[in-house]
């Protein structure tokens, strides 16, 4: 049984490298189409993502706020309770942050920016304790209500950014730049804060949370079978909004990253740079393995890194990289039957909560009792 | 397209109002009847917004290549289903989740379609391509007061979008279709025994949904603009699948929610030529507002009980007292937008909303 488990974690993450070259060929065939060479435009992604320090600085950058909110969504994954309110987390966690940034000054830096960090998570923590509330109060479906709390926190912003936040007399809709206190120092190379440290942490983090602990054992146990869950005595409402309020913290985390590190330019309404929804893509190109995260983010941070130097040297719209960022979910999504059904044939055991079956028995809406059970 | 008409009205809410709003609606209450359809058949389609976009661009490129706005129009119709195709395979066939699948397919429109725009007109000066003709209905479209050009002086598409209110409850309600429709999304098991089959309804659904989403972004284009751009339908997907939930899964719901949203839209878009908001918002607002735990009341259903009718009647005196103190002040706009998701989100929690939600809505179907 270990052998097997084994053979299919293998070829999991073989179909999972597959579907990723099948994106990057589906997108290299809209470069051709738009009749550049595909030579040239491997070599300018390559270029673009790898070709100096700082391109690296920026793509490790990049590789923060995805890996964060992949791992929100791996553990609200878990719990059956997967939401799609990364976005609006990223962006109250970032309002946060910046207010934090903006309004104390003569703060000490080791207090200033822990503060604003602690701002941010705070940000992300409130939006998912809306969703959290109105799911295990009012019973209404997180899907759905983090998926309006995104407009709503998108309208908010940008009625931030345009107004009360405003720099005075500036142009363009952005806040001032953060009183430098409140910012991550640079390392290594060009742009890159600190912050890096979020990665190794975070993934370790989440790896022995889920593995290790008790917590993570009741999520892992309420997102495979509600109702034994139930029976053994875990209590369903406070795991999930656990869970919930724990990828709210780690997306707000991901937002004050936005904020707090770079070039300290200040906010601007479209800093969230949907790496809300790219975080979920990230994690089911990861198969919802906490350690799969980190090569599926260096893709997509890759792709986003080296888009701008592919269309700044062949003249191809980095619009050619979202679509290949989309067609990974889709392609994802779409394998997993076609994985499910081959796992039958051979009589593999099914894998638990942990896998992307049970992304297919997906919650009812307001209703809680139906569990995702396979 | 529409003069400025005199008036039957107060204030802002002349007739002028109700023929923008009847403009504003249309693509919504095109994309939300195909999604109410989707829906009661147990598929929530997020990806509507992609939809829309991937049909407003098809029928921008096909009207511009062919010159007939019919043809364009239709053409975005295909485009949404050709769109909706790849819903079905995904969600239907390998029964992965609905929503993520439909986040996918929004990344991939707004991707393909900025990208093929890029690629064909990007080149070019920009192209503004024919826009469909009003028709005027005889006899009706010269009612006096303003009544008749407000409301029967349309294009087909907007005709085509309130007819299909009436037969979408036909279709629902009055047909062994509309049976197997309700029950693969309530209980396909018994569709599925009947001798329905449950994947060919959720399919022929969900290209439903695609057909009328394309078509309304075809209308963004081939109606409002005559122009593509990559964020046109800014939202408006959204917007269908709010109007869906308002109402309640129910076609006449569907029709009174998209209206409510349409005339929100274009009260903002005349209030915002004003600069400040005129005193006669407030006294409809407040008067709205407080009709609301007035209508509870009437139905007895725990009146005045629980934060909603609390917070609305809250919402009813402070803008009463606004009306006093400052009758012209300046609302950003973005209040405006909010509006829809917010009262979205405070009718799902609702208690009485939740029972008319399609009890297999989002869950995937498998014969075991």
């Amino acid at each position: 049984l270990k052998r097997r488990q084994l053979t299919m974690r293998a070829a999991e993450t073989g179909a999972a490298v597959a579907i990723a070259i099948l994106a990057l060929l589906i997108g290299l065939l809209f470069v051709a189409a738009a009749g550049a060479s595909v030579s040239g435009a491997i070599s300018a992604l390559w270029q673009g993502a790898f070709g100096s320090s700082a391109s690296v600085a920026g793509v490790i950058t990049k590789i923060v706020p995805l890996t964060l909110v992949a791992l929100g969504w791996i553990v609200v994954f878990r719990a059956g309770r997967f939401h799609v309110g990364f976005p609006g987390q990223i962006m109250l966690g970032g309002i946060f942050s910046a207010f934090i940034g903006l309004h104390l000054h003569t703060l000490p830096h080791a207090v200033h920016l822990p503060l604003a960090i602690l701002a941010g998570v705070l940000g992300g923590i409130v939006m998912a304790a809306i969703a959290a509330w109105l799911w295990v109060s009012r019973g209404v479906n997180e899907i759905l209500s983090t998926l309006l709390l995104n407009l709503i926190v998108f309208q908010i912003l940008d009625w931030l950014v345009s107004g009360p936040m405003k720099v005075p007399g500036g142009v363009i809709p952005a806040t001032a730049p953060l009183d430098p206190d409140a910012v991550w120092p640079f390392a290594w190379v060009g742009t890159l804060g600190w912050d890096v440290v979020y990665i190794p942490i975070a993934v370790v983090g989440i790896a022995f949370l889920l593995s290790r602990t008790r917590f993570g054992f009741r999520i892992s146990l309420v997102g495979a079978n509600e109702r034994f869950a139930r029976t053994v005595g875990v209590e369903i409402g406070r795991i999930g909004v656990g869970a919930i309020v724990l990828s709210g913290a780690l997306a707000g985390l991901a937002g004050s990253s936005l904020i707090l590190t770079g070039e300290n330019t200040g906010m601007t309404g479209d800093f969230e740079g949907s790496y809300g929804f790219d975080g979920i893509a990230v994690a089911l190109l990861a198969r919802n393995s906490p350690w799969g995260v980190l090569p599926a983010a260096l893709l997509f941070a890759v792709l986003r890194q080296g888009a701008n130097l592919l269309e700044a040297n062949l003249g191809v719209s980095t619009a050619a990289i979202d679509v290949t960022q989309g067609l990974i979910i889709l392609l994802v999504l779409g394998a997993t039957t076609v994985f499910y059904r081959i796992s039958k044939r051979f009589a593999l055991p099914p894998t638990g909560g942990g896998t992307m079956e049970s992304v297919a028995h997906a919650p009812v809406i307001g209703v809680q009792t139906e569990s995702p059970a396979l | 397209v529409i003069p400025i008409l005199a008036d039957i009205g107060y204030g802002p809410f002349n007739m002028g109002w109700v023929a923008a709003a009847i403009v504003i609606t249309t693509p919504i209450l095109l994309a939300a009847v195909g999604e109410l359809i989707s829906e009661r058949a147990g598929v929530l389609n997020v990806g509507l917004e992609g939809m829309m976009l991937v049909g407003a661009f098809a029928s921008y490129w096909v009207t511009w290549k062919t010159g007939n706005t019919v043809v364009g129009a239709l053409a975005g119709g295909m485009a949404g289903v050709v769109t909706a195709v790849t819903m079905g395979l995904i969600a239907i066939e390998a029964k992965a989740d609905q929503i993520v699948t439909g986040v996918g397919i929004n990344l991939v429109a707004a991707g393909v379609t900025a990208f093929g725009f890029d690629q064909i007109f990007g080149a070019r000066p920009v192209i503004v391509v024919d826009r469909i003709g009003t028709i005027a209905i005889p006899g009706l479209s010269h009612l006096p007061g303003g009544i008749g050009p407000a409301l029967f002086d349309h294009d087909w598409l907007a005709y085509l979008a309130f007819l299909m209110v009436p037969v979408s409850w036909y279709l629902l309600y009055r047909t062994k279709w509309g049976l197997a429709i309700r029950a693969s999304g309530e209980l396909p098991e018994a569709a599925d025994t009947a001798g329905a089959s449950v994947r060919r309804i959720r399919w022929l659904s969900v290209l439903t949904a695609g057909f009328f989403a394309g078509l309304g972004g075809s209308y963004l284009v081939l109606v409002s603009v005559g122009l593509f751009h990559q964020d046109m339908t800014a939202g408006r997907g959204f917007l269908a699948l709010v109007a869906v939930i308002f109402g309640r899964w129910r076609p006449l719901g569907v029709l009174g929610a998209a209206l409510v949203l349409g005339g929100i839209d274009a009260l903002q878009i005349r209030l915002a030529t004003v600069d400040t908001l005129a005193s006669q918002v407030w006294i409809v607002l407040a008067i709205v507002l407080l009709a609301i735990p007035a209508f509870r009341l009437a139905r007895r259903r725990r009146a005045f009980v629980g934060v909603g009718s609390g917070v609305v009647v809250g919402l009813a005196i402070v803008s009463a007292v606004m009306f006093i103190v400052t009758p012209r002040i300046a609302l950003p706009d973005q209040l405006w937008r909010v509006m829809p998701y917010v009262l979205a989100l405070v009718w799902l929690a609702g208690a009485t909303t939740r029972a008319r939600v399609p009890a297999r809505l989002t869950v995937p179907y498998s014969r075991e």
